[in-house]
């Protein structure tokens, strides 16, 4: 127990401390959304789990220590504090909240994968010959760093979280309105960013930051499926376009009468692959057919493939230049001064694997074949990561070839309107904005579904 | 005659020389005088569409409907085309189409909100609404070549201007620089040395070789044309390679004579279509590009025999030649005749198809 006078005197000082630290907290938010990385990787201001912050003296601790409420990110779960709408100014509320949205981001983190995948990189960086390979070291580096980004920012809000109850609970104790409101403040400032952070957390992939090609493919059924597939590429393209990414169109293969048989974009922005990953799979339409004089309902199928676009990364595939066969589209004839054409369309078959990549859509040759180049080598890319991926059974989403069992969308036009998603079962009664590319609401339902159900967080 | 245009030469001003032939087309704005189907030739080279000033400024919904106009006409032509001389089809007229306005406007975001309707904004345009009009129809109902409707063709890497009177460069033509550029990074000789382009027309060639293989010498252009001298020369200022490159006017090897038996490589695109072949051609190329480079006499083999007889001369011991030729047949014919006639002084000949799977080019050495 404690006198009076000691814990008044205690008191100040924790209060000119916490002032202080409250403020570093300040400063660090503000500076961590410039470079976190440079800031928390600072030992000084991030926290481990139940440390205290080292400018709270041995003293104060036991003062926190002596609380009812252990103070840990389970601790605060655990007391299943009811959490009410941000207005309501109960702190209790806010703490709950964002000690959930925490505990979601590490799930979408896969928290524990996520550790012991950040201790095997932190192994091998300690391998005197890891620079040996300078470009095996520079992703591992590479890596390692986004890693550790990750867990001493998640660290951090748990310990912010933390300092922020103790404030409270001692202003309570001291009456001390001017830091009970201000520490309430804080919280509820955590309680929103941390909502911007678990949409971020969506987004934590190894290539979900990569701009992507998206590759449509009409099933069976003649000129309605190939109608379909052309629906279903422009809904990709509007979609891309609402949310600024620019789109480039690298292969088209019209239908004969309507449609496309088979089309290629690319869509360039940060994160494109990370959002578009969501779509992969085949998408089912049911309508009466434009297409049908005897007004029958049809149904019918397109495939969905995107392929994420490393950077300079290290993963990509070394192709040889005497793999590679380069085809031009003839139109007969002899070519050459005989013929005066501005399709300089290619089409690059890689020899060992059969995969071909065409382009048609640059204004000269040598383009055609730079751009067909780099189709072709993200797909060689893909089909490697693939291969890793089964190999380490360490990748859940390898993006393997679509089959026409993989449904995961179904388009009703007729007898009712709807599009749900047969993964999630998210549904909208709407069919038209949907085509029309607003799509977002089935990209995120289905990405957090499939990240939060994950794994428990460790 | 020979113009040093790295020190003369700026865009806008052209050598005092050259004026003179062409005084009486100076005022002429640069389109309207491609129009007549015997086109004056003027020797101020024009402004490919995309470098014009965007000063013109029309309605979208203006706009939208020349757009909606011209796809149209595109779209109404089929296969019609394609079924008289094996010109191009609708889908090649629509991306043609994208290309134009790509070139004529200068916001592109644009394109992305043709479906919409947007009264109230203004499109700047690097040509008037009217003469898109002009531009559109004389594609399709004169046949006249892309290119020369946006005065520019890409080729490799490269946006060259190309206007009536100059040979559009053609895609087979961009394997030459591949191939050079395979040569030189082999041989520190050849690639210190000088290059020749002969017949450069647009200079795609020298401008391909002398910008792309990293050469360290100078690349020599010729020909005979005092158009494409102009606009070879135009397009060289354009990529900053007067110092490297050097345009001079005359019949193949003459303007060379001060390097006769000195040049480390020598390519050339040479005209190589017999002539009863010339009539049916493509409607674009027989109708509107310059005969002089296209027409190779009887057999089409005239210029590449001289080349072959050139090369023999003008090349120094260990260098490389490439040529380009109508196919399978004149490669033959090609080899056939500097194994019997120059096998002296040139060897190790190759032929080398292009991506089309035609036998294109015949390639090869000096003693």
């Amino acid at each position: 127990m404690y006198s009076f006078l000691q814990r008044t005197i205690q008191t100040s000082k924790i209060r000119q401390i916490s002032r202080f630290s409250l403020f570093l907290q300040k400063l660090q938010t503000t500076s961590s959304r410039l470079s976190h990385n440079i800031l928390v990787s600072n030992d000084s201001y991030s926290y481990g789990f139940h440390q205290r912050s080292i400018i709270v003296s041995p003293n104060q601790f036991r003062y926190f220590g002596s609380e009812s409420v252990s103070l840990t990110l389970e601790g605060i779960i655990a007391n299943n504090w009811n959490i009410l709408d941000e207005d309501d100014g109960d702190w209790k509320s806010h703490a709950a909240a964002v000690a959930q949205s925490i505990d979601l981001i590490k799930r979408r983190l896969q928290w524990k994968k996520l550790k012991v995948r950040l201790d095997l990189l932190s192994a091998q960086l300690s391998k005197p010959d890891l620079w040996d390979d300078p470009v095996h070291a520079g992703k591992i580096s590479r890596e390692h760093g986004s890693l550790l980004g990750k867990v001493k920012e998640v660290n951090a809000l748990e310990q912010e979280l933390i300092e922020h109850i103790d404030m409270i609970k001692l202003a309570r104790e001291e009456n001390d309105e001017e830091l009970e409101s201000e520490s309430l403040k804080a919280l509820l400032n955590m309680r929103r960013n941390a909502k911007e952070k678990e949409l971020e957390a969506l987004l934590s992939g190894e290539h979900d930051y990569c701009s992507c090609y998206i590759e449509v493919q009409a099933g069976a059924g003649g000129t309605e499926s190939m109608d379909w597939a052309s629906m279903v590429m422009q809904m990709y393209k509007s979609w891309a376009q609402r949310r600024g990414y620019k789109v480039i169109v690298m292969e088209e293969m019209p239908g004969e009468l309507a449609g496309i048989k088979r089309a290629t974009i690319k869509v360039d922005g940060e994160f494109a692959f990370g959002y578009a990953k969501a779509e992969i799979g085949v998408h089912r339409l049911v309508r009466i057919s434009p297409f049908d004089s005897n007004k029958r309902r049809h149904t019918s199928f397109a495939a969905v493939a995107v392929i994420p676009i490393l950077g300079d990364g290290s993963t990509r595939v070394q192709i040889n230049e005497s793999d590679l066969r380069i085809e031009r589209f003839r139109s007969g004839g002899p070519g050459g001064q005989h013929a005066n054409t501005t399709d300089s369309a290619v089409r690059i078959i890689h020899i060992p694997t059969g995969i071909t990549a065409t382009s048609q859509n640059e204004r000269s040759q040598h383009m055609n074949k730079a751009s067909a180049l780099a189709v072709l080598q993200s797909r060689l890319d893909q089909m490697e990561m693939a291969r890793q991926a089964q190999l380490n059974a360490q990748h859940t989403q390898s993006l393997t070839d679509i089959t026409w069992g993989s449904q995961i969308r179904s388009y009703v036009l007729h007898p009712y309107r709807m599009v749900k998603d047969l993964r999630t079962n998210y549904e909208v009664s709407d069919p038209d904005s949907v085509l029309e590319g607003d799509i977002d609401a089935f990209i995120l339902s289905y990405l957090s579904a499939s990240l939060d159900k994950g794994e428990n967080n460790g | 005659m020979k113009l040093s245009l790295s020190s003369v030469y700026t865009p806008y001003s052209f050598p005092i020389i050259l004026k003179s032939y062409a005084f009486s087309n100076l005022c002429k704005p640069f389109c309207s005088s491609a129009l007549s189907s015997s086109p004056p030739i003027s020797l101020k080279p024009q402004v490919p569409l995309f470098l014009r000033p965007p000063i013109y400024s029309t309605k979208f919904c203006d706009f939208k409907k020349w757009h909606d106009w011209a796809k149209g006409i595109a779209s109404s032509i089929g296969s019609t085309f394609v079924n008289s001389d094996n010109g191009p089809d609708s889908s090649i007229l629509c991306r043609e189409l994208k290309w134009l306005m790509e070139d004529a406007v200068e916001d592109h975001s644009l394109f992305s909100k043709m479906g919409f309707e947007n009264y109230d904004e203004r499109v700047k345009m690097r040509v008037g609404i009217e003469e898109l009009y002009d531009l559109w129809k004389e594609r399709i109902e004169k046949r006249r070549p892309f290119q020369y409707v946006v005065g520019c063709e890409h080729w490799r890497d490269l946006v060259l201007s190309v206007q009536e009177g100059v040979l559009i460069p053609r895609p087979e033509t961009e394997l030459i620089v591949d191939f050079v550029c395979d040569v030189v990074s082999k041989n520190e000789d050849l690639k210190r040395g000088v290059w020749a382009d002969l017949g450069t027309g647009s200079g795609a060639l020298a401008i391909g070789i002398g910008g792309a293989s990293g050469i360290g010498g100078r690349v020599i252009a010729t020909d005979i044309n005092p158009v494409s001298v102009a606009v070879a020369a135009y397009n060289v200022q354009r990529y900053c390679l007067q110092d490297k490159i050097e345009v001079r006017e005359g019949s193949w090897f003459e303007p060379l004579k001060d390097i006769e038996g000195k040049l480390a490589g020598l390519v050339s695109n040479p005209p190589y279509i017999p002539s009863k072949e010339i009539s049916g051609l493509q409607a674009e190329v027989g109708r509107h590009e310059p005969r002089v480079a296209l027409d190779g006499g009887i057999d089409g083999m005239d210029y590449l025999f001289h080349l072959c007889d050139g090369a023999a001369l003008f090349l120094k011991p260990g260098g490389y030649f490439a040529f380009e030729t109508n196919g399978e047949q004149q490669c033959r014919a090609l080899v056939d005749y500097m194994k019997n006639k120059r096998s002296e002084s040139l060897c190790n000949f190759e032929i080398v198809a292009d991506f089309a799977g035609i036998q294109r080019f015949v390639i090869g050495f000096h003693h």
